[in-house]
């Protein structure tokens, strides 16, 4: 029962792998991530739940817990670049005024 | 070991994921991928029994290194622009056509606005800048309150000087004409030729 | 009776999860795709957390930590990767 699970759960870990690959939007892509992230963790604690062991079920629930920060920060940083791209004028302005 | 089947079904995501990271061309897509690859790493390592590493593999090679890299990559790939920005704005036209060069090679454009001639100049030689906008003759005339002879068109359009050589060869090869002019600089850079720069040693790699 | 009960919570999960990963292959916005994947997606993984709480019960402090943490995160991580999104403008 068990090994049929984690099958649809790697099936279903494939489809955002394929849509990271083959999108162009960099946003798009964060998504695929952010799925992934979810699902790899999950993975994790059903196997540890399967061989009954508690030590890479705490590992699991640490990577669920804090990995998503990663994807938060990054979000953060593209937004700054995008943003630096679209309103260079605005920006611009502003360093004006600190010199 | 058929009862372990699905261990060699998620192992065989990790050499996908890093050819899916190799192949990458745009550095801020290789970090979104690199993230997925440390996902896939750490489900790994934990499948196989190391904990501590899985653990390291999601802290420290997924969310340190990926927001490290994205800083340095943001930082790094842009060309600074030295422009006179009230007095005489660089046409729209030009800053579009230094975009699109720009863009085919991963860089970004970033304008630093000086308020005359001199600072400009100062600045480029400081290397504060990587390239320099300056107006052309009619505008820095008119500027320096001076009447003089017609000018030619080339005179017209506003000299762009580049300190650095990678930048100064790929302006030349892909630039369409009739923008600007490129004011040689091997002089400078002969002079200046010990130091090298970030921008420099990156389109180097490019 | 308690593992038919979990097999159907794991059954469910997994059902929610193709249900909300789908939708990220069309060609549709960003925002639409992260609506369903953070609904059903989460929704999916809280009941695969369900079933395997009842398949064993004594781990259940690890367990309601992640049910708890993948609420909370998913719910935050929606919000600022719209937000990001949306401000930073589509074309990368």
């Amino acid at each position: 029962m068990m090994d049929w699970v984690l099958l649809a759960m790697i099936l279903a870990l494939l489809i955002p792998i394929y849509e990271a690959c083959q999108d162009e939007d960099i946003w798009q892509k964060m998504l695929a991530f952010a799925s992934i992230a979810t699902k790899t963790s999950m993975m994790i604690l059903v196997v540890s739940v399967l061989r009954d062991d508690w030590m890479i079920g705490v590992v699991g629930v640490l990577i669920l817990s804090v990995g998503n920060a990663a994807l938060m920060l990054l979000a953060h940083v593209l937004r700054r670049m995008n943003l630096g791209r679209m309103n260079l004028g605005r920006m611009n302005l502003g360093r004006m005024s600190e010199r | 070991m058929p009862e372990d089947w699905y261990m060699v079904a998620i192992a065989a995501l990790l050499p996908l994921t890093a050819c899916m990271l190799v192949l990458q061309v745009n550095p801020y897509h290789a970090l979104v991928i690199r993230g997925i690859l440390g996902a896939v790493a750490a489900l790994v390592y934990a499948l196989f029994g190391a904990a501590d590493v899985a653990l390291t593999e999601a802290l420290v090679g997924t969310m340190l290194s990926i927001t490290l890299y994205a800083v340095a990559v943001r930082s790094s790939m842009s060309m600074r622009l030295g422009v006179l920005e009230p007095q005489a704005d660089p046409p729209e036209s030009l800053l579009m056509a230094l975009r699109e060069v720009l863009r085919q090679h991963q860089m970004r454009l970033e304008r630093v606005p000086y308020a005359n001639l001199s600072a400009l100049r100062a600045a480029l030689e400081a290397q504060e800048i990587h390239a320099a906008c300056i107006p052309g003759l009619s505008v820095a005339q008119s500027m320096a309150e001076e009447e003089s002879t017609p000018l030619s068109q080339a005179d017209r359009l506003p000299h762009l000087q580049i300190r650095v050589r990678r930048l100064h060869d790929i302006m030349q090869a892909e630039l369409p004409p009739g923008q600007t002019r490129l004011i040689d600089t091997a002089p400078f850079n002969l002079a200046k030729s010990s130091d090298i720069s970030t921008a420099d040693s990156i389109g180097g790699q490019l | 009776m308690i593992n038919i009960l979990s097999n159907i919570c794991i059954g469910l999960g997994l059902v929610f999860w193709f249900w909300g990963t789908f939708p990220l292959l069309g060609e549709r916005s960003v925002l639409f795709k992260l609506h369903s994947l953070s609904i059903a997606d989460t929704l999916g993984s809280m009941s695969i957390i369900v079933g395997l709480l009842f398949r064993i019960p004594r781990e259940w402090p690890l367990l309601i930590l992640a049910l708890i943490s993948l609420a909370i995160w998913n719910t935050v991580l929606g919000y600022v990767l719209a937000y990001c999104s949306s401000t930073g403008g589509e074309n990368a």
